[in-house]
């Protein structure tokens, strides 16, 4: 690019040749140059034409323009301050929110192609369902996997992981002690079909899966090697024993590959032919029904999913089929007609939980947006003061010639300059937030949130959408006006009705957007204090509970197990101040085993029962009141009748009009599970968590069901604390071996299943807070400045005799009337935003009386109080300064 | 502006381009030169306002139709010398064509000329 000098220097040759030309001709040294010069024109007008013309201009100009703007937001420090903290707060609850939101939903698997991944239904179910498939089937058999992998046309391979990670206990090289080692079980096809290649070593093939127990083989997750193995680079070999079989490290996976499930990162992949032994309670490989993996598959080139799918329930229609046998009742050729599987894009990987924990997120997420808009709406309100406050310098400057674009630029400028600063400061605030909902109890605990190129672009279009927002028509309407009257006027001409009237707009939207925000936290709280107040059904207090993991000691469900289980729950109580020590399958809040029941001569139900095998013990260490028959007892060993104490749902849904006591019923087909005879009914309990609807429930001894259970549960009194190394002592006395978890108390277990709704009701809450502050700064700001503007009129009114009082309530009637249009409009806007809500409330409508009332009744306190201040102000006027005011 | 004399002619918008070109056909020209030569050839009718002059040599330079370099005239000056790149002849020669056409074509509308003053 040429510089200015040399253009000024073409521009003096040329005054000096038409000089020249001119003295050709006859004219005078002198009178030449005038001449040329005169015929020139403004030398100074070109050389300004030429710059202009220059492609870098603007970015002086823009430099100009941010030096100018940062001089004026220094001016005004404490408005400033509030604008960028406002935008900070705004921008970085956003940002926060929506990068949980990516983590779970939006961010794409680290593997080749993730768009060419499906999984067989939705992934939603997990366990094991162990009856034909008969409706949109989601966890799929061992062979059933072979089945779709050697049939299907439509893939390029198919994969199958397990439903459930094993959290078990093993010891890693020569450790001295066992250690917690998760496990996911996998297919030898999975990390291929996922297209994941080793960072060390080698990944599984489908040769690693062929026969069961023969392949003791393990490939390590990148996090655990760095975290347990220091990232020794001798990893390959390295043995790791779980129960009685020790596996050897092959590879190690990538650093970003956190697993295909979201939000679940094992320690280790392990074949799935290695089931029984890594599980010895739960396996069945070579079973049609055990129904217990996730299927996903990587689709051939150019198949669609709608033709994968076709192919897929041809398959699977047949298979069912093959299952059901040749000689099915119609019955059941009917029921199974309506098996089918529905393909899903897995690009984002499974989640098992992401629909439960994307309806928290979203309330989240749509509560800041509207704090986001309070937040626009309030820094508009402060340009368009500031800019009327300005009115005389913007005249003056149009009025010697500054141009209207490059004003609206200059005032773009500045609010750009606001947004920044906000959106730099909005860092921390997201950062704060994010680490408090990942302390959420639900939170998943591998969910990848660090910023993606999604979470930045998502962070810098809200701070431009924002900028836009709230500068735009300040900068639009302080560049429009009358220059002479500006010019003239000291300021009773600032503003105008005009201005006025937006910023009254801006403070009924406010209103309404806060109210809507209050009253959607209104109702989060209202349901954690049902939450609260549900009865569990039985007595959370004076109840230890630990997890133990028989599995890891190499136990298998035979009368070995029985027998340590048995002593163990002696001994312990047998130990002072223990009324009750009992193994259980599931504890309270800790998922549990879901399955049909049968009762002869009954039409089968469709719906879940909630079964538990626990020790003699458990329902009085659980304080669960009998209410007919009577609890297990001793007696009911391997040798006698199998029994069953049942629930009084279970007992209302299944026995209707009859005492359920000495009638039985049967699980599945297992011959264990045959016959089991009711001998007691319990009060209804809670069992998986305290929103669960009433379910059916059932508990079996287990000396009856020799099982793989994993927690432990003592009644006593005193302080539990004190008894735990007497009850470890106890454990230890009888297997030095078996792993013992930390213990919690069963208060501290029901407690903490409230985590996430109180972490999503205290952050609705905070964010309701800051949505009523915002608008009643809002308030503040208008009514002040309306007061000022009419001090005049003020002065005149209490001169001719109106009363401090009159005054006060003419300025507070304004504010009211202005809040109760935004209540209005606000109750509509949160009945429509709270039905979103529906999904995650317990016993509450999305138009709870109690939480709509004690917003509306809120909000409309803090708007008369923050509108209140500047109506004192008016009466404090006294009408002599008044009258002189302009 | 103040150099215009009321009898000549305003230069339409767009056409100065072309007469820039158009003059720069007959070798290498400064500023001052292609200014004169464009009052001259047009029988005094048409008188560049340097205002837009320079800017406009700027405008095609930047677009690669014509180069320029610092050199001597004819009586010993130091200036700014402009000539006709390949790529501006090829321009000056559509630009012609065009402006042929859309001159026949507004001919066309205004009728003979006898029917004007």
């Amino acid at each position: 690019m040429r510089n200015l000098d040399d253009f000024r220097e073409e521009i003096r040759a040329h005054v000096e040749l038409e000089a020249d030309r001119l003295r050709e001709q006859g004219l005078s040294l002198e009178q030449a140059r005038a001449a040329a010069r005169r015929s020139f024109g403004n030398v100074a007008a070109v050389e300004e034409r030429y710059y202009e013309s220059r492609r870098w201009v603007w970015l002086d100009l823009l430099a100009q323009n941010l030096r100018f703007g940062l001089r004026m937001l220094r001016r005004n420090p404490g408005s400033s301050l509030v604008a960028v903290l406002t935008l900070a707060l705004g921008i970085g609850a956003n940002t926060a929110i929506f990068s949980l939101l990516n983590g779970l939903m939006l961010r794409h698997l680290p593997v080749r192609h993730p768009e060419e991944l499906v999984l067989f239904g939705k992934g939603e179910w997990g366990g094991s369902a162990n009856v034909l498939p008969n409706r949109n089937w989601q966890l799929f058999s061992y062979p059933g996997y072979r089945d779709f992998q050697r049939k299907n046309k439509v893939f390029s391979d198919v994969a199958a992981i397990d439903s459930i990670l094993f959290t078990t206990h093993g010891r890693v090289a020569s450790a001295e002690n066992l250690e917690k080692v998760s496990v996911e079980l996998v297919s030898g096809t999975f990390f291929q079909t996922l297209g994941v290649n080793a960072a060390i070593g080698r990944t599984l093939t489908d040769a690693d899966d062929v026969h069961p127990g023969a392949h003791p083989i393990a490939v390590a997750n990148y996090a655990w090697w760095k975290r347990r193995l220091g990232k020794a680079p001798s990893v390959l070999g390295t043995p790791v024993t779980i129960g009685k079989t020790t596996y050897s490290i092959v590879g190690v996976t990538p650093p970003q590959f956190f697993g295909a499930i979201v939000g679940q990162s094992p320690d280790l992949w392990i074949p799935l032919s290695m089931e029984k032994e890594v599980s010895p309670g739960w396996n069945g490989l070579d079973q049609d029904l055990f129904q217990s993996l996730y299927l996903f598959a990587r689709r051939e080139p150019g198949v669609s999913i709608r033709q994968a799918s076709a192919n897929v329930n041809v398959i699977f229609q047949q298979m069912v089929r093959a299952y059901a046998g040749t000689e099915a009742s119609p019955k059941v050729l009917e029921s199974i007609s309506h098996a089918h599987v529905e393909l899903t894009p897995a690009a984002t990987g499974l989640a098992r939980f992401r629909r439960q924990l994307a309806a928290p997120l979203v309330i989240l997420m749509s509560m800041v947006a509207l704090v986001l808009i309070i937040a626009c709406a309030n820094v508009a309100n402060l340009l368009l003061a500031r800019s009327a406050s300005r009115q005389r310098e913007i005249a003056v400057r149009m009025s010697i010639g500054a141009g209207r674009p490059r004003l609206i630029q200059q005032l773009l400028i500045e609010s750009g300059l606001l947004g920044l600063a906000g959106a730099a400061l909005s860092a921390p605030v997201a950062w704060v937030l994010l680490r408090l909902l990942l302390s959420m109890k639900s939170a998943p605990p591998a969910l990848r949130v660090e910023p993606d190129w999604r979470v930045l672009v998502f962070a810098l279009a809200i701070t431009l959408l924002t900028v836009l927002l709230f500068g735009t028509v300040p900068a639009f309407r302080a560049t429009r006006l009358d220059l002479p009257g500006s010019l003239r006027a000291g300021r009773s001409v600032t503003g105008g009705p005009d201005r006025n009237r937006l910023a009254r707009g801006l403070i009924v939207g406010q209103v309404a957007l806060s109210l809507a925000v209050l009253t959607g936290a209104g109702l989060l709280l209202h349901n954690l204090i049902n939450l609260r107040n549900v009865d569990t059904g039985f007595d959370k207090r004076n109840v230890l509970l630990t997890g133990v993991d028989p599995a890891g000691a190499g136990y298998h469900e035979d009368v070995r197990l029985e027998n340590m289980m048995e002593s163990v729950e002696e001994r312990v109580d047998a130990l002072p101040g223990i009324y009750g020590a009992a193994f259980a399958l599931s504890v309270f809040d800790g998922g549990g085993w879901t399955d049909s029941i049968v009762v002869p001569g009954q039409p089968p139900l469709q719906q879940d029962v909630t079964h538990n095998i626990v020790g003699t013990h458990y329902l009085e260490a659980m304080s669960m009141p009998l209410i007919l028959g009577r609890y297990l007892t001793a007696r009911d060993d391997h040798d006698s009748q199998k029994v069953a104490v049942i629930n009084e749902t279970l007992a209302r849904t299944y026995f209707p009009g009859m005492s359920p006591v000495g009638r039985t019923f049967s699980i599945g087909m297992q011959p264990d599970w045959q016959g089991l005879q009711v001998v007691g009914v319990v009060r209804d309990a809670k069992y998986m968590g305290l929103q669960e609807k009433q379910q059916p429930a059932a508990f079996y001894p287990h000396a009856q069901h020799w099982s793989i259970v994993g927690n432990f549960a003592v009644r006593l009194s005193g302080d539990p604390k004190l008894a735990i190394p007497a009850i470890r002592k106890a454990i230890a006395d009888v297997d030095p071996n078996l792993p013992v978890a930390d213990f919690t108390t069963l208060e501290e277990v029901v407690n903490r299943s409230l985590a996430s709704p109180r972490l999503v009701a205290e952050l609705s809450s905070a964010f309701g807070a800051l949505a009523a502050l915002l608008a009643s700064i809002g308030i503040y700001g208008v009514m002040s400045y309306a007061i000022v503007r009419r001090t005049n009129e003020f002065g005149v009114r209490m001169a001719l005799g109106a009363r401090r009082g009159d005054v006060q309530w003419m300025v507070l009637r304004e504010t009211l009337r202005l809040v109760l249009v935004g209540v209005g409009a606000g109750l509509m806007l949160a009945l429509i935003l709270n039905r979103l809500m529906t999904s995650i409330l317990f016993g509450l409508g999305p138009a709870d009386p109690l939480a709509i009332g004690a917003a509306a009744a809120l909000m409309i306190a803090v708007a008369i109080l923050a509108g209140w201040i500047p109506a004192r102000r008016a009466t404090r006027i006294d009408p002599t300064v008044a009258l002189r005011y302009e | 502006m103040s150099t215009q004399r009321p009898e000549r002619l305003e230069l339409l918008q767009g056409t100065l381009d072309l007469l820039i070109l158009r003059t720069l056909i007959f070798g290498r020209e400064h500023g001052q030169g292609i200014s004169r030569a464009i009052l001259q050839t047009s029988d005094n009718e048409l008188l560049v306002e340097h205002g837009a002059l320079y800017p406009a040599l700027q405008r095609l330079e930047a677009r690669g139709w014509i180069a320029a370099e610092w050199g001597t005239s004819t009586n010993n000056r130091k200036a700014r010398f402009y000539t006709l790149t390949k790529a501006g002849r090829k321009q000056l020669v559509q630009e012609t064509t065009q402006w042929r056409r859309i001159a026949t074509a507004i001919g066309r509308v205004l009728g003979p000329e006898s029917e004007e003053s």
